[in-house]
């Protein structure tokens, strides 16, 4: 077995963990950080696409909306090219509390929001897919950000500065000696090798399944209870803001446009099994309800996939009052030392998406603690790889980079503009052989037709370089159909139906995949 | 940004539901078979690309970062074939539309699609006009200070116009009335050809009103000018809508894009679909061939054709085909004994109206229409009939053969 | 005035079935219209005329295979028609080819054998009928040839890739190569038709057979992607093949399908020579009822929609492909166009789908509900034809085609039948279609 030795271990590739692998390498720490699959393939990966204002939360908890808007601020600064600034509405529907609002413009005073009233008139001019029975509407500074973008950055970024990233690595034991977790094990989930990875701190950042890993590492009461959540994904932009309902947080009440597409989103189901992606059809309808009362006409739009994310809602089953940890409301972070009296062990976990850099800053400034070592926390300020003109993202900027090479670039992905020299370099780069992962890298195969026209383009572009031979390039496009069947099925309706039977025609029809020998 | 006042819709807002269609798409290429542009041109991506594939990236409120949809001719060919029913050329058009107002029209735009101020310059000065228009260094200067390609085809001003006879004219009182949208074409250039409509009318029995009336405001819309050509259209609407308050009353045009602009293409372009007097009108508007063919499968239409012994070739224009009632002149045609008719299945000629007049794009519209050409040419037929006047100049200029109006035999036919 | 047309019988719907029944009805002297929104599968589709491939094991005899259907399957299209009807419409069919637009141009093959068809991926895909620009591609044992397998590919299409497809016919046991030419196209999106267009043209024919040839070992056959001419198709081949040595063959791949455009070329020009018309961008967005019959259809036209009165229609709407039958977002299926009753559709609380991709989906075989001789269920005049039919889950089975054009043809055999016995009747008068 081959053994690595680290400063610090991260188990988990989500966006806490990449961060803190991001953040610990600025540092100047060795780090090691693996996942379990490919990175972002959690919660991260699955999540609702939106840079939060703060405005969800400036009623309901005050603190987290604080905690919002700094990070707002500053991942507008280091992640630029990750992020569109489409802005915000909250809106006053029908079936709202109509005296919410102004305890919402209250709160936003008070958290410090940037918050402005406009007229629905003006809010229609800008969405006129909007419901047009709105009553109030409040502009906040929403945004979206690409979380794969994001999270491959950050492990590039630390890549470049000497860390080792391993994803479809998963750790299968913690290591402990005596009252000192001492690293992890892990196995390389696609050849069944393991590697031993010694570490002076070991963070445990695996989100929703950061209990497992307590337990491995024989830590008790670590509990996370899940709480899955759906979310659809229509295929094209009906609004270009975020548009959220104003009242108290509940389910279906937030429209994010991101890419080319925009997102109805979400639920709220207990789950014991983080791993647990069912789709109910009466989730689906309620969404497809909640669309509607939004952009009237929802249900005739062409919804293109469904996913679920689990969010990891940390409990702890040790007396609170026991505990010393950085409490913030949002996130949890356990000192192991503090908690249980066991060294160079840190979990970290709840928290959102829009916050993760601050709970990574958290994280390695605790673990630089343990080590003995203060060092300072610069991810506030340095820019993340991609990102360094600070220029934020817009929507045209594929369509406008092809246009520029009309005739040179080759389109592979037509939907999502996907070029030949993009995906042999994504290719060359990730040396993965599996199209799914070049799907989130790059949005292969993620427009309306799901991959029907551009699946076999890629799997004889695959099967073109590094010599990889035909069985693997066939599963590679088996697997992916079997994969985007899972998010396509439970949400078949209208216009996706049309091009689910084009695509059957094409795959079993004119391919005739089904029978390729075995 | 400005506010037309009859339609009460702003110039940037792509109306909802021709958005909306983009969600039809299941990426088939079927309409990429049939562009006539971007087979013949790498510089035009295609419908498929231009249309429901970029729109997903267009903003409203960010600036248009592509040009290559203004290579589009807006055949409308591409809405025609998609089995799905997405709005292809509509989305196009919009998206020009936006590239337009973003930077400025060329004075060339500002000027070609204005065929009434032209027909009312170039009239009474005909000779002299023409001449000019058939002259190279005219057309070189033309070109060099208007983007107006020199080889492009022109048409001869007739020196009189349709609406001067028809004014002179008296339909016979039968009762049975009929409304004549004639269109810039009939007025300034072929007013004979307004003539045999008239007769063809009346010798079937009806009893033909012209009203005052002016351009529809194609070439505007077009050439991306939406507020101008709304306002054109509007203004026509006004003055025809007056004439077909009862049912039976219908209007007939013989210029077939400029039909297919009353009946459709201002309401889904322009965005005036709740217009009620352009609604009225676009409701009752009758291409000419669409009218007698009717006639004929009611038994209505008379019959006593002589023989024309001549073989023809038969283009049924994009915009005709726009219409979406299949080709009514090829059935009509089939009635005349003694006329052998070809049909040409190419489907474009390339120029679009105004398209191939602009020498940036002439080259182009020579090769879209060369499918055409070549067919032409190997028919065989010494003639060809086409329903618009623009294509009918294009074939004309492009294969030497004359090209008339499908109602120019059914005239001879009757002897008239 | 109203727009109101009167026919004999209206066809909704250009596909294969549609096109087959609009031509076939023609030709038995009825005034027919062939409305359609757009054109159908056949640019799409690989312009083979698959009858059966799968049932479910693969199938070699198609003829024989299609008897034991027919008695196993009652709800099966082919069930409807009959073996005899499709022999005969494959028969019509290859004569329409004959005397068709594309001069020498023919299918080959029949319901003796399925010939086996190397895909663009490299998979064998069983066909009855097929044009013979792939006749060279069978490699069913007793096939055209066992000669070595040369699939040839121009990097520019991204529809194709040869090495990937020869690898996968090694892996079938088919003796194969590939060779990729870096040909300068202009244009970095180029389709199979865009290339087809290039073919036309000899001077360019010759500089690709000359840039080929180096690459050509021995007596082997030689693949390209179905990109042979997009006007000749039979004089394109016939000259690649002279100019190569070798036997030359199609490989149907992504659309847009060139020799499917030819296939629509055909049906179309029989059904115009038949005196049919043909009515693009006619959607039909509704219909009248009188009684137990369809009275007359409204199709969308610029300006006011055209109502198409008929003794009757013919839907060949294509199915859930063309939106035609439609599963709406709270999970109806219902027919669109004429609001015809529909059979196969899993109930309210069974599965529509499952979770696995290549298993058979609960709702793929639903279709309007017809009675025996393709009838619409409780319509008289209304004839149902091609992938709207329930019944078959035809891209498994591969018999999309197959069933398009025997159920095509079957309709309007059933409109003449019944014509004819109508006008058999005393006191009538009106023509016999
Ligand atoms: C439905 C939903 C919508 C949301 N929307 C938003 C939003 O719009 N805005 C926002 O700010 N926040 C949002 N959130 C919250 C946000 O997505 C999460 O808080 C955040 O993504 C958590 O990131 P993470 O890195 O902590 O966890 P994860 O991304 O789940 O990362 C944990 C990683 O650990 C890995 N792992 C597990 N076991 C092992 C093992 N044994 N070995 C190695 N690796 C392992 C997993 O593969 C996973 O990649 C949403 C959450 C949900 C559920
Ligand atoms: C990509 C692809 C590959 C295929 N491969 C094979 C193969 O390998 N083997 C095989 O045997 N078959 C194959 N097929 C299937 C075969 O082409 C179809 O099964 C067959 O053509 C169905 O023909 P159809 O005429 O019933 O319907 P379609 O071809 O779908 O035609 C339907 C027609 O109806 C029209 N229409 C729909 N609604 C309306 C309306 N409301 N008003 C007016 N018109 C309307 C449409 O515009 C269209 O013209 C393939 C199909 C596709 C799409
Ligand atoms: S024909 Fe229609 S469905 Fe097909 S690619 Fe074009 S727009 Fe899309
Ligand atoms: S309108 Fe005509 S030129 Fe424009 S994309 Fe459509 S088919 Fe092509």
């Amino acid at each position: 077995m081959v053994t690595l030795t680290t400063d610090v271990l991260v188990i988990g590739g989500g966006a806490t963990g990449a961060g803190v692998a991001w953040d610990a390498a600025l540092r100047g720490l060795e780090v090691v950080l693996v996942d379990r699959s490919d990175l972002a393939e959690g919660t991260s990966g699955r999540f609702h696409g939106l840079v939060h204002s703060g405005g969800r939360y400036a009623v309901k908890d005050p603190p987290a909306a604080e905690e919002c808007v700094v990070e707002n601020r500053v991942l507008r600064r280091i992640a630029a090219d990750n992020i569109e600034d489409t802005g915000g509405f909250f809106v006053t529907t029908p079936w709202d509390d109509a005296g919410y609002a102004d305890r919402f413009a209250d709160a936003c005073r008070a958290t410090g929001i940037d918050c402005e009233e406009i007229s629905p008139a003006q809010a229609l001019r800008e969405e006129p897919r909007l419901n047009p029975r709105v009553s109030r509407v409040f502009r906040v500074p929403d945004a979206n950000i690409d979380v794969w973008k994001t999270v491959w950055s950050l492990a590039r970024g630390a890549r470049e500065r000497g860390a080792h990233v391993m994803p479809y690595h998963a750790a299968v034991a913690v290591h402990r000696d005596g009252d000192e977790v001492t690293g992890a094990r892990v196995r390389d989930m696609r050849t069944g090798e393991e590697t031993d990875v010694r570490a002076r701190v070991t963070v445990n950042a695996a989100g929703a399944w950061a209990g497992q890993i307590a337990e491995l590492a024989g830590i008790e009461g670590v509990r996370i209870l899940p709480g899955r959540g759906i979310m659809i994904a229509m295929n094209h932009r009906l609004v270009n803001t975020v548009i959220n309902r104003c009242q108290m947080p509940t389910d279906g009440d937030i429209l994010v446009p991101i890419r080319t597409v925009s997102v109805i989103g979400t639920t709220d189901e207990h789950t014991d099994d983080p791993d647990d992606h069912t789709v109910l059809q009466s989730e689906v309808d309620a969404m497809l309800d909640d669309g509607e009362k939004l952009v009237p006409g929802f249900r005739q739009a062409r919804a293109l996939r469904v996913w679920t994310g689990v969010r990891p809602l940390f409990e702890d089953a040790k007396a609170a009052e026991t505990l010393t940890r950085d409490i913030t409301r949002s996130h949890a972070l356990l000192d192991h030392a503090q908690r249980d009296g066991v060294g160079g062990f840190l979990t970290i976990t709840g928290g959102k998406l829009t916050t993760f850099r601050l709970m990574a800053e958290h994280t390695v400034d605790a673990a630089c603690a343990q080590l003995g070592e203060p060092r300072a926390c610069t991810t506030a300020s340095e820019p993340l790889p991609g990102s360094e003109t600070q220029r934020s993202y817009r929507l045209g900027e594929r369509l406008e980079r092809k246009e520029a090479h009309l005739r040179e670039e080759q389109l592979i992905c037509e939907c999502e503009m996907v070029t030949r020299g993009a995906l042999e370099e994504a290719i060359r780069r990730s040396r993965t052989a599996n199209l799914d992962d070049i799907r989130r890298l790059l949005r292969l195969g993620m427009g309306p037709c799901q991959g029907g026209f551009c699946m076999y383009r890629a799997a004889g572009i695959l099967h073109g370089l590094d010599g990889l031979g035909a069985e693997e390039a066939n599963t590679a496009l088996l697997e992916f159909l079997q994969e985007r069947w899972k998010g396509i099925w439970p949400i078949l309706y209208g216009d996706q139906l049309r091009q689910v039977r084009l695509d059957d025609w094409i795959f079993q029809g004119v391919l005739d995949v089904a029978h390729l020998s075995a | 940004m400005s506010t037309e006042a009859g339609s009460g819709l702003r110039d940037d807002e792509l109306p909802g539901l021709l958005r909306g269609s983009l969600d039809h798409c299941v990426k088939c290429t079927i309409c990429e078979t049939a562009c006539p542009v971007s087979n013949v041109t790498p510089l035009f991506p295609g419908p498929k690309y231009c249309g429901p594939q970029a729109e997903r990236y267009r903003v409203a409120d960010e600036p248009s970062v592509e040009w290559s949809v203004d290579y589009c001719s807006g055949c409308g060919i591409c809405t025609q074939v998609c089995p799905q029913g997405v709005k292809i050329a509509e989305i196009n058009a919009q998206a020009r539309n936006k590239i337009k107002r973003e930077h400025g029209v060329a004075l060339r735009d500002r000027i070609i699609t204005r065929p009434t101020v032209l027909g009312r310059l170039g009239t009474p000065v005909a000779p002299v006009a023409n001449l000019s228009l058939r002259l190279r260094p005219a057309r070189i200067l033309a070109e060099k200070l208007l983007g107006v390609h020199r080889e492009a085809p022109a048409p001869r001003f007739a020196g009189r116009r349709f609406s001067r006879w028809a004014k002179r004219h008296t339909s016979p009182r039968t009762g049975r009335k009929v409304v004549y949208f004639h269109g810039c074409g009939t007025e300034y250039y072929e007013p004979w050809e307004g003539e045999k409509v008239v007769a063809l009318l009346e010798h079937n029995g009806f009893e033909v009103e012209v009203p005052k009336q002016d351009c529809c405001g194609l070439p505007l819309q077009s050439s991306g000018l939406f507020d101008d050509a709304r306002r054109t259209v509007l203004r026509l609407a006004r003055a025809l809508a007056p004439f077909v308050r009862d049912d039976d009353t219908i209007i007939v045009g013989n210029a077939t894009s400029c039909t297919l602009m009353l009946k459709r293409e201002a309401r889904e372009i322009l965005g005036l679909a709740d217009d009620p007097a352009l609604k009225r009108v676009s409701e009752r508007t009758w291409d000419i061939c669409e009218l007698l063919l009717d006639l004929h499968d009611r038994g209505e239409l008379r019959t006593d054709f002589r023989p024309v012994n001549e073989t023809i070739a038969y283009h049924a224009p994009c915009q005709q085909q726009g219409h979406f009632i299949g080709k009514p002149a090829l059935d009509l045609l089939a009635l005349i004994p003694g006329l052998e008719v070809r049909e040409m299945t190419a489907r474009c000629c390339g120029v679009a109206g105004t398209y191939g007049l602009k020498a940036e794009k002439y080259e182009i519209a020579m090769k879209a229409g060369d499918a055409l050409f070549t067919q032409i040419r190997a028919s065989g037929a010494p003639s060809v009939a086409c329903d618009s006047e623009t294509c009918r100049w294009q074939i004309t200029h492009a294969t030497g053969r004359p090209s008339v109006h499908p109602i120019d035999y059914l005239h001879r036919a009757y002897g008239l | 005035m109203r727009r109101e047309l009167h026919f004999d019988a209206v066809v909704i719907g250009a596909g294969t079935a549609g096109l087959t029944a609009g031509a076939r009805l023609a030709e038995a002297g009825a005034r027919v219209a062939v409305l359609t929104k757009g054109v159908g599968s056949t640019h799409l589709a690989p312009g083979t005329v698959d009858v059966l491939g799968y049932a479910p094991e693969r199938v070699s005899e198609p003829g024989r295979a299609l008897e034991d259907l027919v008695r196993s399957r009652v709800d099966h299209p082919y069930a409807l028609v009959g073996r005899g009807c499709v022999v005969e419409a494959l028969q019509w069919f290859g004569e329409r080819v004959a005397a068709g637009p594309f001069p020498g141009y023919r299918y080959v093959g029949g319901l003796e054998r399925n010939h086996l068809l190397p895909t663009a991926i490299g998979a064998l895909r069983p066909s009855a009928l097929i044009p013979e620009t792939m006749a060279a591609g069978d490699c069913a044992a007793g096939g055209a040839s066992a000669a070595r397998v040369c699939v040839v590919g121009v990097r520019a299409l991204r529809d194709f890739h040869p090495a990937l497809c020869a690898a996968n016919l090694e892996r079938a046991g088919v003796d194969a190569r590939s060779v990729e030419l870096n040909l300068a196209l202009d244009r970095a999106d180029q389709n199979a038709l865009g290339v087809a267009r290039r073919f036309d043209d000899p001077g360019w024919r010759a500089w690709f057979c000359a840039e080929l040839s180096p690459h050509l070992r021995g007596e082997e056959r030689v693949g390209l992607p179905a990109m042979l001419g997009s006007t000749d198709p039979h004089g394109v081949w016939s000259d690649l093949g002279r100019r190569l040595g070798r036997p030359v063959f199609e490989i149907p791949t992504l659309p847009p399908s060139v020799p499917g455009m030819r296939l629509f070329e055909v049906l179309r020009s029989s059904l115009r020579a038949a005196g049919g018309r043909l009515i693009l961008g006619a959607e039909v967005v509704g219909a009248e009822r009188s009684g137990e019959r369809v009275s007359s259809v409204q199709a969308h036209a610029a300006g006011e929609e055209r109502r198409y009165l008929a003794r009757w229609v013919v839907l060949a709407t294509g199915g859930f492909a063309s939106g035609a039958i439609e599963l709406d977002s709270r999970w109806v299926t219902r027919e669109r166009v004429l609001g015809l009753p529909v059979r196969g559709a899993p109930g309210a609380d069974e599965p529509r789908f499952v979770s696995t991709y290549l298993d058979e989906q609960p709702l793929a075989r639903a279709g309007v509900a017809v009675t025996g001789d393709l009838r619409a269920e409780g319509v008289e005049n209304v004839l149902v034809a091609g992938a709207a039919l329930p019944g078959a889950a035809a891209w498994r089975e591969g018999s999309g085609e197959g069933i398009a054009l025997a159920t095509g043809f079957r309709a309007a055999e059933v409109v003449s039948e019944a014509e004819g016995a109508r006008a058999g009747q005393p006191g009538r008068s009106e023509a016999v279609v």
